[in-house]
């Protein structure tokens, strides 16, 4: 476990523990307070578990009212709040704190109405983004944005890192899919942005909260659009002998007027890694990948594939197949999927890192990776969603060598740095929380990070909700740590990661 | 007549706006002066940014444009279109309401105004549109957000904060927009003569398919005299659906909509390609309501609700288009009925939705909220969040609301 700088404890809380325990017990079922030494452990961290805390106290409340008296209660008496949703989240926005409450919000867990005249789903907080599609997919609707945890992670917690997934490029991450929230902020105020309609007046709050990763308010309720499923869905795999290549592939499709619903590189080292592990039949003798997925009516599929054909060739693509049937085209998606558990598999620690960049820039970034990965002398494998710029370097480690996690940490900073100096940004889905945060100054100055307090304290004039995530505590650069993964043993496991 | 000050540099939007700050100066900020929208407002000075102008960076293959703010969209466009690309939002020309000509205004207008045309529903507003963005404060700072890439999760999406706030956070210097590539092909299934209810069960039904239309709007009968297009019937009500993307693909879902809506066959029509474009861009400008001397109101329902809306006021002078698939109305009252001005507002607020006055002569602008806002927290939270950015409200102050 590394360390990390956190708000100053509050002495003064943690001396009224047992006060405050009884108190919370008036606002929701006592049953719903969690504060025994052994049932507090599974709150202690989220998906980023190279970092650990254990909450002060757990509250899982039930409804929007008890939501809002907790919050009331903790504001007025100075207590932190930590909200968490499944705790799926890859960057620490849900690390508890020692003298925080940590809210948790499994409980709001009921899909409340399904409204195909509006095309939209009015849901509680905690259910997963997976249930949702499920809850409509019987009249051939489906919800778009599609996290790799999306078995598991809740759609609170989609709409707090504006989660992404590998079909953003066409359909948009989770801000473009959202049209409303019921919202309670620190001093207990409950507030609706949004609703069925499509767009609202006044300040742009529901774009403004989603992303913010818990530091402006307690989502109780959401609204989301729902899409019709496309008719007709097929993929190609492609083949290079260079990374170049591949990436030329991608501006081309993208300057020949086609918007795939999908484009994945991988670069060798991962080639490698997922097919020993996933056996997905992936040609051996190329330099990169390229998974191109493409959707729409059956005659448009066609034309598009032909079109993206004739691009590959011109990029010299040494290898082309096409999906026959749906279980193909899957399976040209099964080694991209496992690449986090094959990485796991081929190393004993790897961190996980979430740069975009301008998708131009992908060979000079995957260059200067590789002359990182000799620097630092730790091996490292590529993969990246082509369609919007967001790189997943995969870096392997050993943790029982003393002095490996810092340097992999470190490796990583170089690789977002370097996303940033080539235009890029720090992270593209995964949010700041408390892996990012001591590099925000890369991407901004002291103006820029002091407006972005300023909002906040329009919310939280206390600064009580979630501190110490996403903006510097000293206002000074570090490097963070990442998501780190010991013998493949990650928070969740058997949730796929791409 | 207010001071005008118009800077060619960032530098000096940021020195001008810090002097005001520092003697609490009012600023209006302007563009083009293409779109007087908002509550009327007097401030001493104003501050042009159109001579803030010019591509900055504009890369195809990246699917963006990083522009200063008073960049006339119209130069944007064409530069976009030829590299075949535009914007899919489809910006609106306002200068057809406004004024009764063509005038799209400063692209830094039509992000604080959040305005987009009738392929919304399907792509979006501006607002998901905007990638980046720089601007000064009220304190005179400079601040900065976003990027030029599509997936971001960097700090707070201000630059969603700062689409539609109508320049009241901050004075726009530079913008960063997604790009898209142009439709191939376009076409535009029409049913003549038939209500808003059968319409807008056309569009529910069309949007239950996997069709994927791109335009769904309804002319009552008589609002559709303006349109200059062979193929099209004005003697009765339009419905008109959009489908866009390769040809052979819009042939053929132009035929599965055909068929899917059969019972009306006798007055389905199509609008070919270069027709349907001219429907939609003329529907997207507003030019039923060319150069309008009475009050124009944008209201947005929930669509359910869009039907039992209109026939609450059948019997009123009400003028109106419903386009985004029944989601959007745009509505013309006489310029002195105040009564059915507010009566309107009332039931919209009913039904779950909100009414913005678009265009209103100055006597209305000044006696009626430009927007509807009705829960007293959000006006406070709203009041913060601008003193966060210009603690001596001296942006645009009382353009949204009094306050604000």
């Amino acid at each position: 476990m590394s360390t990390l700088l956190m708000p100053k404890i509050d002495q003064s809380v943690l001396n009224d523990r047992e006060k405050i325990v009884r108190d919370l017990k008036r606002f929701t079922n006592p049953v719903n307070i969690v504060s025994d030494p052994e049932g507090i452990i599974p709150y202690e961290t989220d998906a980023l578990s190279a970092y650990k805390q254990k909450p002060m106290v757990v509250v899982l409340p039930e409804n929007t009212t008890e939501v809002s008296n907790i919050l009331k209660y903790c504001h007025e008496n100075n207590i932190k709040i930590v909200p968490r949703g499944s705790g799926t989240g890859l960057s620490g926005g849900a690390l508890p704190l020692a003298d925080g409450v940590l809210l948790g919000l499994s409980k709001f867990n009921k899909i409340l109405e399904i409204d195909f005249e509006n095309r939209c789903v009015v849901t509680q907080p905690g259910v997963t983004n997976l249930s949702l599609t499920k809850a409509v997919e019987h009249n051939g609707f489906y919800y778009a944005p599609d996290p790799s945890s999306q078995i598991a992670c809740s759609i609170g917690g989609n709409i707090a890192e504006n989660s992404g997934g590998v079909h953003s490029l066409k359909y948009g991450t989770t801000t473009n899919n959202v049209l409303g929230v019921e919202i309670v902020l620190m001093d207990g105020t409950v507030m609706k942005f949004g609703g069925k309609k499509l767009e609202s007046e006044g300040y742009d709050l529901l774009g403004l909260i989603t992303g913010s990763e818990g530091l402006l308010g307690v989502l109780t309720e959401v609204t989301v659009k729902i899409l019709k499923k496309p008719q007709s869905v097929k993929a190609l795999l492609l083949g290079f002998q260079s990374v170049e290549d591949s990436g030329q592939c991608v501006s081309d499709i993208i300057s020949g007027g086609i918007i795939p619903a999908g484009m994945e590189i991988m670069d060798k080292p991962l080639i490698k890694a997922t097919d020993d592990y996933a056996k997905a039949g992936y040609p051996k003798d190329v330099e990169a990948i390229l998974i191109v997925e493409l959707d729409g009516t059956e005659s448009e599929v066609n034309i598009l594939i032909k079109r993206v054909e004739e691009i590959a060739k011109k990029n010299k693509s040494t290898y082309l197949r096409i999906s026959k049937n749906d279980e193909e085209r899957l399976r040209f998606w099964l080694g991209r999927k496992a690449a986090f558990p094959a990485i796991g598999d081929m190393s004993p620690d790897y961190l996980c890192m979430d740069g975009t960049i301008p998708r131009k820039k992908l060979a000079e970034v995957l260059k200067e990776i590789t002359k990182l990965s000799q620097k630092h002398g730790l091996k490292v494998a590529n993969c990246f969603h082509a369609g919007d710029g967001n790189l997943h370097p995969l870096i392997m480690f050993d943790s029982n060598i003393k002095s490996e996690l810092k340097k992999a940490e470190k490796f990583g900073a170089d690789i977002l740095k370097y996303c940033v100096k080539v235009g890029g940004v720090l992270t593209g889905e995964h949010g700041v929380g408390i892996e990012k945060r001591d590099l925000m100054c890369e991407m901004f100055n002291d103006e820029d990070i002091q407006q972005q307090l300023n909002i906040k304290q329009a919310f939280d004039e206390k600064s009580l909700l979630n501190p110490g995530k996403v903006y510097p505590i000293l206002h000074r650069c570090a490097e963070g740590g990442k998501m780190h993964v010991h013998k493949g043993d990650t928070k969740f496991k058997d949730i796929p990661r791409f | 007549m207010s001071e005008i000050y118009s800077p060619s540099s960032e530098h000096e939007v940021a020195d001008f706006i810090k002097n005001c700050n520092s003697q609490e100066i009012p600023i209006e900020i302007t563009g083009h002066n293409s779109k007087p929208i908002g509550r009327l407002i007097q401030c001493s000075k104003s501050l042009n940014l159109k001579n803030l102008s010019g591509i900055i960076e504009y890369f195809p293959e990246e699917l963006y444009i990083k522009v200063k703010s008073g960049t006339p969209l119209d130069l944007i466009e064409k530069e976009l279109d030829k590299k075949n690309q535009e914007l899919s939002f489809e910006p609106s020309d306002m200068g057809f309401l406004y004024n009764g000509k063509s005038n799209k205004g400063s692209v830094g207008g039509a992000v604080a105004c959040n305005l987009s045309g009738s392929r919304r529903f399907r792509a979006g507003a501006l607002r998901d549109h905007i990638l980046g963005f720089r601007g000064i404060n009220g304190k005179g700072e400079i601040v900065k957000s976003g990027g030029t890439v599509v997936k971001n999760v960097t700090g707070y999406d201000v630059s969603k904060l700062i689409t539609g706030a109508y320049g009241t956070l901050v004075a726009l210097t530079e913008i960063v927009l997604k790009v898209q590539p142009k439709n191939e092909e376009s076409q535009t299934l029409l049913v003549n003569n038939i209500n808003l209810k059968k319409a807008l069960n056309i569009f529910s039904k069309s949007m239950q398919t996997s069709v994927e239309i791109s335009g769904a709007c309804f002319y009552p009968a008589k609002m559709s005299k303006f349109f200059k297009l062979n193929d099209l019937d004005t003697t009765t009500s339009i419905t008109a659906i959009r489908l866009e993307g390769p040809k052979i693909s819009v042939v053929e879902r132009v035929n599965t909509l055909k068929k899917l809506f059969d019972e009306y066959k006798k007055t389905i029509s199509v609008l070919e390609n270069y027709q349907s474009r001219i429907f939609w861009q003329n529907t997207t400008d507003l030019q039923f309501f060319n150069n309008s001397t009475n009050v124009v109101v944008k209201i947005i329902l929930p669509p359910v609700n869009t039907d039992q809306f209109i026939n609450k006021f059948e019997n009123e002078e009400l003028k109106y288009v419903v386009d985004w698939a029944g989601n959007l109305i745009w509505a013309e009252i006489p310029e002195n009925d105040s009564v059915l001005l507010r009566q309107l507002r009332m039931e919209v607020i009913k039904l779950g939705g909100h009414m913005t006055i678009i265009k209103a002569p100055n006597h209305v602008r000044i006696k009626e909220d430009f927007l509807t806002i009705v829960d007293e927290n959000i006006k406070v939270l709203s009041l913060k969040i601008k003193e966060s950015f210009d603690p001596k409200k001296i942006l645009n102050p009382g353009k949204m609301y009094s306050g604000i």
